[in-house]
């Protein structure tokens, strides 16, 4: 998080009264307003911290001396366990943000049982911690007033119901929605999108499409009794309902790009073992605590890496593989790998209030190490990136770098060349290596057994 | 003196009216399936535990 202002009070946490988070010496911290004391208490002495926290629903923190707050309006500080990487609903596959969705549905639940509600219900404040769907806002929880409606309803349907439909009903890629709207998909849009059969769904008609055709034909209006019209069996109906239409929905990957890309993959087995023994050797080697695999796929690499390094992000343009890969984490149950959705050629922008709520993906890093493995031919041939500039591209994103190099005689840069005029003459094993070492002190250099291709490890210099 | 923090987002006209009529319908389920777990009750037929109350998650 490098885009902050020299105040420290990160420019993402500005809209909620309750209090606001803060970094002082690479720390971050969360400052509890008094306006927010009476529910604070509510959340600590209740039993609902400790039982979420048990569940991995919510962060842990620590509460620290009030006398190191930010401002006057502080109550309390609370130091919360550091995330290891903020991403975004954006990067997210269709189980993941359904996963999401159910853990804010199963903390309201709890909440109520307890007497205190979610106050808001965006899908920002839930991080992957440890591999699982966690709220990340500890200042997220009001005094439940039995006859309250759940104010947070629309920002849940526009953050989490409406996307996943459209991705499992309609399109898996009309998540990107949410990289436009970042208070969700509007659901006038989200109404229109959807196939006219979704009408016959209980959830469906109801959350999304009839609730689209009120917020029109209400849109401005003033409602005059705000409370006591929705009793709690009524509240628990709707978070039920909202619970069980959500798991209905399902997306299985299919017919996409590289699902099954190592089925199709044009190396023999033991170049591939091969690389996974470099790729073994050298993380053992650099021993990164942050490590980034770009182009990931189905995260094979990631996995070997994430035996040496504190937290492995697993990138792909694939939303199939990025859903494989997350149901691996899940079912060997993974604490330190992170599938993303991620396109090289156009990466997560920073996006939000002044462009600062929302951190781009350069701005999250740099990584302690990055891998770069049979990708190059698809951002230098089907991207047409000068080989300088991807050095100068994967210099800035990480310290060490271990690549791959495919040549043109490989059989998929074949492929790649086969509809196009070949415009690379530079685009050679020699025009790579001295591209790169003008950024880069290269460690290794070995050619892949049975195979074309080469892998390196390098240092930024 | 304590300040109760207003809500500091809009639920929208149109969100609070069609939730209330929604919740109103679905409300009246979770009654019909309360009363039918009581009946069940008399027949000695215990209830599913619920999944949330489920303390064994990591």
């Amino acid at each position: 998080m490098t885009n902050q202002p020299n105040r420290g009070q990160l420019p993402a946490s500005f809209r909620d009264p309750s209090g606001f988070l803060f970094s002082r010496d690479g720390i971050l911290y969360r400052q509890v307003n008094h306006a927010y004391e009476r529910e604070y208490a509510r959340l600590m002495e209740s039993g609902l911290y400790e039982k979420l926290v048990k569940a991995g629903l919510l962060i842990p923190h620590v509460e620290l001396d009030p006398s190191s707050a930010k401002s006057e309006a502080a109550h309390k500080v609370i130091q919360p366990e550091r995330v290891a990487f903020i991403s975004y609903p954006y990067e997210w596959s269709f189980s993941q943000l359904k996963d999401t969705a159910l853990a804010t549905l199963s903390i309201q639940k709890r909440a109520l049982k307890l007497g205190m509600s979610l106050k808001d219900a965006s899908a920002y404040n839930i991080q992957f911690v440890r591999g699982k769907a966690t709220l990340i806002d500890t200042l997220s929880f009001e005094i439940y007033k039995e006859g309250e409606p759940w104010v947070a309803y629309r920002q849940f349907c526009q953050h989490f119901l409406a996307p996943l439909a459209l991705m499992a009903l309609k399109d898996v890629r009309l998540n990107q929605l949410l990289r436009v709207y970042i208070d969700g998909v509007p659901l006038d849009l989200a109404s229109e999108l959807m196939p006219a059969k979704t009408r016959l769904n209980f959830g469906l008609l109801t959350h999304i499409h009839l609730h689209a055709g009120a917020q029109k034909k209400y849109s401005g209006q003033e409602v005059k009794s705000r409370s006591g019209t929705m009793s709690k069996q009524a509240m628990v109906g709707l978070i039920e309902n909202l619970e069980a239409t959500i798991k209905r929905l399902s997306w299985a990957p299919q017919g996409t790009e590289w699902g099954n890309y190592y089925d199709i993959t044009n190396y023999s087995e033991a170049a591939f073992e091969h690389k996974k023994e470099l790729v073994r050797e050298w993380a053992k080697r650099v021993k990164p605590a942050l490590a980034w695999d770009l182009g990931a796929n189905n995260g094979v690499f990631s996995r070997i890496v994430s035996e040496t390094a504190w937290y492995v992000v697993s990138f792909d343009v694939d939303p199939a593989a990025i859903e494989q890969n997350y149901q691996k984490i899940k079912s060997d149950k993974t604490r330190n790998l992170l599938p993303l959705l991620l396109d090289l050629t156009n990466p997560s922008p920073a996006i939000g209030w002044a462009n600062l709520e929302r951190d781009s993906f350069a701005s999250r890093g740099p990584a302690d190490m990055v891998l770069a493995l049979a990708v190059i031919h698809h951002l230098a041939i089907s991207n047409n990136v000068p080989l300088p500039q991807l050095a100068d591209f994967f210099a800035q994103t990480g310290k060490w770098l271990v690549i791959e190099f495919v040549p043109k005689q490989d059989s998929q840069v074949k492929k790649l060349l086969a509809s196009r005029e070949d415009i690379f003459p530079n685009y050679t094993k020699d025009g790579f290596e001295s591209a790169f070492k003008e950024k880069f002190i290269i460690h290794e250099a070995v050619n892949v057994r049975e195979s074309e291709r080469a892998l390196y490890l390098m240092e930024t210099k | 003196m304590h300040f109760a923090p207003l809500p500091y987002l809009d639920p929208g006209s149109g969100s609070f009216l069609i939730q209330l009529l929604i919740a109103a319908l679905l409300g009246l389920g979770v009654a019909v399936r309360a009363s039918w777990g009581k009946i069940k009750g008399w027949f000695g037929i215990k209830p599913k535990a619920d999944e949330d109350d489920d303390e064994s998650a990591e």
